[in-house]
């Protein structure tokens, strides 16, 4: 299986702050790989990194065979990335930033039209979508983003807290696409998150990170057996350092 | 590339169009206060001129042997002036009549007047204004009244010679008094600059806005990964803000006119003075030239504006560190408006032409000046301003300062505390 992510030893220093720290980890191909930590462990400054929005100090990082700093911008055509704290514009309706965003990826009108209609599926927001995104709730927000990251099927989507602000009901259908479209359409996705529950059920591999580098990998039924614990959320306070 | 230029050009105007705090201040203003403002003048100067139909002289005339002061009795009545002569020798006296019966003004006629008059010494009449409290209406009414006085003076006696005054332009005799032209040139030149300076710190506005709200909505992040070269995000931005922008100038100007047609109209239209037969109306060099400054300098004022932004939090933060801009836009313009740059001492004059914004205002005066060397060096100049901040703006917009500016800011603010401790 090739491999989708390659970090080696990647250090992100701010002023005095070593934001990653070393942080070595692959992502291979199709699989669901979720990265877990205490908040400030360093997760979201790796998925910038990955993202291309921050260039390592040190080390290097591959995306699809290609690097970070030289080849961003092909990496860009390849990536799709979810901020934890995205949003979207308020004075356009969802519709509108739909077809906005897809229009950088996808050139044929026929085919925009078509990948904003998946979007609005994905969404669930269907007749919402005529409205303007400043009446949405932050869940309705947070699924026009969602639905946003997945609807051009990109080689790689990175979901930072892909469900925060959503109900259960609605997380369990975000889920489901995402699951789907790893299955489906060859997707491969990098997450973080918080919730163990979200990470247990989607997974196939997870990384613990804390303080810029990764302090245990593997699949959820592998950590857990190696931490003697009943669940992710038992591994990650062992691991840690909180239990 | 341009496909997706345009596809951004159209979410920005479709963002600042939409947005209802620029909106206020691009249309409301505009089009709700300045009509008001002109309304409130026209209203006021409508006042005056009905004031003015009502003029009352009170004339005290000791002249009782002389003619002169019938006649000018007269001659005030003929021509609608309501004069009432009193009979009283008491000055105090007549002052309180004056007062009380609302009069404009009280005419002394002195004894020997006429005499004077026709034997050519040097005869003397006091007019007293009646003041109350000063304003527009008061003041035009009196000079109402010294108008007639002179008249009369002429009436009495003709000038020995009249004198027409009239104007070289440009090396040719153009028979318009040269007053007029003053007048007509000098609304251009506080017109044009006004615009010039509008459609700047509108366009300024929109790209601080445009900047820093994607950062305070938090769509920075993502437009950034997206397979988009980030000197086509950065140019969209420009060129979205300066469309709109366009749009709030043409607006204001708009309201503008208004606010000042509402003076002109009250104002004596003496000659209709077109100034393109005088050959002071811009020719089709001098609007290219004026066109090619103003662009050079949007693009620049653009440029800066952004790369300042960059480094705020949010849109408040963004219009905070953009204001103080605005100074080099409003310190040419207020000398522009009143003075010729060149008469100015050396290092005003230096300070002055340093400022990008000087340059498209001194181009809108070329039409009058004929100087289009000036003009050309100013475009070189400010062209290449403007590359060099284009540059450092294309540079901040790529590299990951965009996102993390903020954090310096506070590592920085972190730092000067610990020092200070």
């Amino acid at each position: 299986m090739s491999l989708t992510i390659e970090a080696a030893d990647v250090v992100k220093v701010f002023g005095d702050v070593h934001a990653l720290d070393g942080l070595s980890f692959v992502v291979k191909s199709g699989e669901i790989f979720g990265l877990i930590g205490p908040n400030g462990a360093g997760k979201t400054t790796a998925l910038r990194v990955i993202s291309t929005l921050l260039k390592p100090t040190s080390g290097s990082v591959k995306v699809l065979g290609r690097d970070v700093v030289s080849q961003a911008a092909e990496i860009r055509r390849l990536i799709s990335y979810l901020p934890e704290e995205a949003g979207a514009y308020k004075n356009l309706s969802g519709h509108e930033y739909l077809k906005f965003m897809a229009k950088f990826t996808i050139e044929d009108k026929e085919m925009v039209r078509e990948t904003v209609e998946v979007a609005s599926k994905i969404s669930g927001l269907e007749k919402r979508l005529k409205d303007k995104v400043k009446t949405y709730s932050k869940g309705m927000k947070r699924r026009l983003l969602v639905a946003r990251a997945l609807m051009t099927k990109p080689r790689l989507a990175l979901l930072d807290e892909p469900t925060s602000g959503l109900d259960v009901l609605h997380s369990v259908h975000v889920r489901g696409i995402i699951k789907q479209y790893v299955e489906q359409e060859g997707v491969t996705v990098l997450l973080s998150s918080h919730n163990m529950l979200e990470v247990e059920y989607l997974c196939s591999k997870v990384a613990l990170i804390n303080k810029g580098k990764i302090v245990a990998e593997g699949s959820p039924t592998e950590l857990k057996k190696k931490a003697k614990a009943a669940n992710l959320e038992e591994v990650f306070s062992k691991v840690v350092g909180f239990a | 590339m341009l496909r997706d230029l345009f596809n951004i050009i159209v979410k920005e105007v479709k963002e600042l169009v939409r947005n209802p705090t620029l909106l206020l201040g691009m249309i409301i203003v505009p089009l709700v206060v300045f009509p008001l403002m002109g309304f409130a003048v026209q209203t006021s100067m409508e006042a005056t001129e009905e004031s003015m139909k009502n003029i009352s002289i009170i004339i005290m005339d000791h002249d009782a042997n002389g003619s002169i002061g019938y006649i000018f009795k007269e001659f005030l009545e003929n021509r609608s002036i309501t004069v009432d002569e009193i009979e009283t020798v008491n000055l105090d006296e007549a002052a309180v009549y004056a007062q009380e019966s609302n009069a404009t003004a009280l005419i002394v006629i002195p004894q020997g007047f006429s005499y004077n008059i026709t034997n050519h010494l040097v005869a003397e009449m006091n007019v007293y204004i009646v003041f109350r409290g000063g304003g527009i209406t008061e003041s035009a009414s009196s000079s109402v009244i010294y108008a007639f006085i002179e008249s009369f003076k002429r009436w009495l006696a003709p000038n020995p010679f009249i004198a027409h005054h009239e104007s070289i332009i440009k090396g040719k005799n153009i028979p318009i008094s040269p007053d007029a032209l003053f007048g007509l040139v000098m609304l251009q030149s506080i017109g044009m600059p006004i615009g010039i300076m509008m459609l700047l710190i509108f366009a300024m506005q929109f790209a601080a806005t445009s900047v820093a709200s994607e950062k305070e909505e938090k769509t920075l992040e993502t437009l950034l990964t997206l397979p988009i070269n980030r000197f086509t995000i950065l140019a969209g931005k420009l060129t979205g803000s300066i469309l709109v922008a366009v749009v709030g100038a043409i607006v204001y100007m708009i309201g503008f006119n208004y606010y000042m047609s509402s003076f002109t109209s009250a104002m004596p239209t003496e000659i209709g003075v077109d100034l393109a037969t005088v050959g002071l109306a811009p020719t089709p060099l001098s609007y290219l030239l004026l066109g090619a400054s103003l662009f050079v300098s949007l693009i620049s004022g653009l440029a800066l504006t952004v790369s300042i932004s960059i480094f705020a939090e949010d849109v408040k933060g963004a219009q905070a560190l953009v204001g103080p801009l605005s100074m080099l836009l409003i310190f040419p313009m207020i000398f522009m408006m009143f003075t010729d740059i060149y008469a100015l001492p050396f290092p005003l004059m230096i300070v002055l032409l340093a400022i990008p914004f000087t340059h498209p205002m001194l181009a809108s005066k070329v039409a009058f000046t004929g100087d289009y060397l000036t003009a050309v060096i100013g475009i070189v100049y400010v062209s290449i301003f403007t590359v060099v901040v284009l540059y450092v703006a294309a540079k901040l917009f790529g590299s990951e300062k965009i996102l993390t500016a903020k954090l310096r800011f506070k590592g920085l603010r972190r730092r000067k505390r610990k020092t200070a401790e």
